[in-house]
């Protein structure tokens, strides 16, 4: 199993408490009205939902002083969008983890079989249909119907495989977005394929929910598919779906026999080599939300294992040392890049950006079970956007397109959220 | 022992539901407490339940309610330390959280009025956009304003330039342990907040004294502090320079330089010069460790601390900031600092020379927001010693007898290998008061190195009675009721004052007593 939260006794006592987890890196904080970097911490104030306050708690449960059956410790724990900001804040004065700790808390409740009653339907629509959104398998290719694409459901390979993932298959309003994706990619000469109806979930929501069983059966399937498929790159618009693929599925120890690529990284090279040419203005100022997935979660995570050993007395040391993931080498700048690369855009940044980046909201299963926390968390990137002027925000990653338009909509706050393919699709 | 139903649905209706909780899984979350405990991480005694106030109001509401039901309560604002809880059974826990606004920035005056969850960091963003500054306490950019001002110690190595917390502090809004609402200095007359001794009542001295009340005597739900001027940007732009964040643009007028001195003697010595000098906007005592540390983690610490470099280059150093307004008034504290260096023998490291650690340096000794990467990460367990604050000779004293007594439990291989000297922090209100604390790394989860880093402390706090050294700073709080009784004789019997205070604000014993005083002598 990838989650065990005994892995990580040592991290969770040694956290300090010192709160460096509830706001961004303390240098880079800007202003008091967006300095909180903990959407849960932020909205329900008790420390028990920071990420220092999670560590205690997985620290308790390992100790045997929680029990998994404590009903808020449930609330606690699925209250939390796992966006690692709090990790990335954590790792400016430390080694310690504090994201997986939350995965392996979560994944301990599911393993005594205390998963939330919401999250039955989830899991069973991910079991029956191969998507977390209760819809049906066999209507999964229809966002590609009437396209020029190589569809390898029925037969066939292809060297760049594009994986739309299960929003943007799926969303009415967003599967224009996979539409839009595959044309692009064509008219820059790609030859593409998809795989219709037989793709299937990344895996990212069992995942993140703490069901690890279900999210190996995708991951392998997938890695085993993809292999199968001849596949040299695929290509994702979903940000979740890319940072698991870079983060967690290596860890499975499959061979991977392609490279996995979002769509915003694509788009740049593809513009910086020419081949897609953007042409139109947008005289627009737009602000870029960075997808937490596609930022400082998209980082290759690699667990260490070895041995503590006290050298200079009590100066405690790793062997081997650790790999420290501060978030710092996600995908920033491609995105940025792509919205520099539109002619008359003006493109501004707001306060908490790239590995401290204030979450979307929709992450950790959220968005799918306590969308009223998801849309408050929205409501204040749209805030943060507002205040340096944006008439649009510009996205990479669907859920967190999703939420911020609901949250727009549901708060009546005149903001377009464009998700960055369509940003370049208007442009050509 | 739980809260009786009806009283906490009597707190409920203060707060709201969503802002109180008995529940095992909070209540767990606030029990972590690493810094200042005895043993391990976890506190001994769980409170009853925590409440997040969120005015003036319902801080009153609350503590009203605890004195009809003789209930003791204790305010946290950031947390960090075990003396953030109550150490009684049956109390309550505000966790004041809410209580998080920044109420006024006066430029002309040059004070804010803060709420008690306002981080230094928070206020010092808004500050510079003004012109002005905070002082920021050793601990970090991430503590509260209002508590190292109004409640709990308050050094930090910009104290040179820009005081003490509790010399900072203007008017103040006082909740009392009764429930009633007491403003001091110039609010309690009406006229604002600019003053903390009057016109109206200044009762500086009762509400921290010395060190602080430690949330013993009631909560300070807003203060004013005062604000410095700022020469920098109105905002301080970074860069990445993994794993730190630097100041993308050097800034004018600023230098930061590491001074190492042939003996400790003539470290203080230079030190009274530059306080007389009034030059300088930081002064800090740096020890090998304590760099070395902010520049490696891990082996990579190992291996710097083996080459002997750093202790080589650092025995006696402190790390020194000139931040200046103009480029004259810069001239001008170089060739002052440049004399004084003369003439006590001081050398310039080149470690601080080059543009990369200017950059760094100039980040931490501004937004101070890398202390426990020098403090916690190599351990786990930190605590601090000696710090009384006095002159520098007292200071200088205080490295002494720190660095006798420790190297003798880092032989003994319980606590971390610092080189014994591992003090921090000097000057504070040009050359006016001073102060060194020594710090300690151990493992907070070896039973060994805990009992033994226990046993440093008990045995530094002998040695700040015998050799005159002052309180020191967090001992009191940290060791139990009753502690006061340890350097009471030595200190004209002032704990005597503390219970009459706390008998006087108190009458119902509902402030915890833990880290601040019983109202009786216990035998």
């Amino acid at each position: 199993m990838l989650l065990d939260l005994n892995d990580y006794r040592n991290d969770m006592k040694r956290c300090a408490r010192c709160s460096i987890c509830k706001w961004p890196p303390l240098a880079q904080m800007k202003s008091w009205r967006f300095s909180q970097n903990c959407p849960a911490i932020s909205r329900f104030n008790f420390h028990a939902y920071s990420g220092g306050g999670r560590m205690a708690l997985g620290l308790a449960l390992a100790e045997g002083k929680l029990d998994e059956t404590d009903e808020e410790l449930s609330n606690i724990v699925y209250r939390c969008t796992a966006c690692g900001a709090c990790d990335s804040s954590c790792k400016y004065n430390s080694e310690l983890e504090v994201l997986w700790p939350i995965y392996a808390t979560r994944a301990r409740l599911v393993g005594a079989g205390c998963f939330r009653e919401e999250h039955g339907p989830i899991i069973e629509s991910l079991r029956r249909e191969d998507n977390p959104l209760m819809k049906s398998k066999s209507e999964r290719g229809r966002w590609a119907e009437g396209l020029d694409v190589k569809d390898l459901s029925k037969g066939g390979q292809a060297e760049v495989i594009y994986h739309a993932g299960c929003l943007y298959s799926f969303d009415p309003e967003l599967s224009k977005v996979a539409r839009e994706t595959v044309t692009l990619l064509r008219s820059a000469g790609v030859e593409v394929g998809i795989r219709g109806a037989q793709e299937s979930c990344c895996g990212s929501m069992a995942f993140q929910l703490g069901f690890q069983g279900e999210f190996i059966k995708f991951a392998e399937s997938n890695i085993d598919d993809w292999n199968a498929l001849g596949a040299k790159k695929v290509v994702t618009s979903c940000a979740c779906g890319f940072g698991i693929m870079k983060a967690v599925y290596p860890l499975l120890g499959k061979k991977m026999k392609f490279e996995v690529v979002h769509i915003s990284q694509y788009l740049d090279e593809l513009i910086r080599e020419g081949k897609l040419r953007l042409s139109k203005k947008i005289p627009l100022r737009v602000t870029y939300h960075d997808p937490c997935n596609l930022g400082r979660k998209s980082e290759e995570y690699v667990p260490w294992k070895g041995t503590e050993k006290k050298v200079l007395g009590q100066l405690i040391v790793r062997e081997p040392e650790k790999t420290v993931h501060r978030g710092w080498e996600g995908v920033y700048d491609p995105p940025r890049d792509v919205i520099r690369a539109v002619p008359g855009i003006k493109f501004v940044e707001m306060e908490r950006i790239r590995e401290y980046a204030w979450c979307c909201g929709a992450g950790g299963g959220v968005k799918t079970t306590m969308d009223d926390f998801a849309l408050w968390t929205a409501g204040e990137r749209i805030a943060e956007a507002q205040s340096v002027g944006a008439e649009a925000i510009v996205t990479a990653c669907s859920w967190c397109e999703r939420n911020l338009k609901d949250a727009a909509a549901a708060q009546g706050k005149k903001m377009q959220v464009l998700d960055i393919v369509e940003l370049v699709k208007q442009a050509r | 022992m739980a809260l009786a139903k009806d009283i906490y649905q009597q707190l409920e209706a203060v707060v709201g539901p969503e802002n109180i909780s008995g529940s095992s899984a909070v209540l767990w979350s606030y029990m972590y407490q690493p810094f200042g405990n005895i043993k391990g991480v976890w506190a001994e005694i769980m409170p009853e339940a925590v409440l997040l106030p969120k005015s003036t109001e319902e801080v009153v509401a609350v503590a009203k309610i605890c004195n009809r039901h003789h209930i003791v309560f204790k305010a946290m604002s950031t947390g960090w330390g075990i003396h953030n809880l109550p150490g009684v059974k049956g109390a309550i826990v505000l966790d004041l959280r809410r209580m998080n606004r920044i109420l006024e920035i006066d430029e002309k005056n040059m004070f804010a009025v803060v709420e008690p969850s306002v981080i230094c960091m928070q206020l010092q963003v808004e500050t510079l956009r003004k012109g002005l500054n905070c002082h920021i306490i050793g601990a970090g950019s991430n503590t509260s304003v209002l508590a190292s001002a109004t409640s709990v110690v308050g050094y930090g190595p910009d104290g040179l330039s820009m005081g003490f917390s509790g010399r900072n502090l203007l008017g103040v809004e006082w909740v009392l342990p009764t429930g009633e609402v007491l403003k001091l200095g110039s609010l309690g007359s009406g006229d604002g907040w600019f003053c903390g001794d009057g016109p109206g009542p200044s009762l500086r001295g009762i509400l921290r004294g010395w060190e602080g009340a430690w949330g013993g005597l009631g909560v300070i739900t807003k203060c004013a502090v005062k604000l410095f001027h700022w020469n920098g940007p109105a905002e301080l732009e970074m860069k990445n320079a993994q794993p730190n964040y630097t100041i993308k643009e050097p800034l004018k007028y600023f230098r930061a330089s590491l001074f190492n001195f042939p003996s400790l003697e003539k470290l203080g010595e230079a030190a009274y010069k530059l306080g007389e000098s009034e030059v300088g906007y930081f002064i800090s005592r740096l020890s090998p460790a304590f760099v070395g540390l902010q520049m490696a983690g891990g082996m990579n610490f190992v291996r710097l601390w083996e080459s002997g470099m750093p202790q080589q280059m650092l025995k006696y150093a402190f790390l020194f900031v000139i931040f200046a307004n103009s480029e004259g008034e810069f001239a001008y504290q170089q060739k002052v600092l440049e004399k004084i260096l003369e003439e006590t023998g001081g050398e310039a490291s080149p470690l601080a020379e080059t543009e990369e650690m200017q950059g760094l340096t100039a980040t931490s000794v501004i937004k101070v927001d890398a202390v426990t990467r020098s403090c916690f990460r190599s351990a786990g367990g930190f605590n601090t010693s000696f710090g009384a604050m006095d002159t520098i000779d007292m200071a200088m004293n205080q490295v002494r007898a720190g660095t006798v007594l420790k190297n003798q439990y880092i032989q003994k291989g319980v606590l971390m290998e610092d080189g014994g000297d591992n003090s921090a922090t000097l000057v504070f209100d040009q050359g006016h008061l001073a102060y060194t604390e020594v710090l300690l790394m151990y493992d907070n989860h070896d039973e060994k190195s805990t009992a033994g880093a226990m046993a440093y402390l008990a045995d530094s706090n002998q040695a700040c009675l015998k050799q005159a050294l002052g309180t020191p700073i967090f001992q009191l709080s940290q060791v139990g009721t009753g502690k006061h009784g340890l350097f009471s004789p030595a200190c004209f019997h002032y704990d005597k004052w503390q219970k009459e205070i706390k008998k006087a604000f108190d009458p119902n014993n509902t402030g915890d007593p833990t880290a601040y005083t019983e109202p009786e002598h216990k035998k």
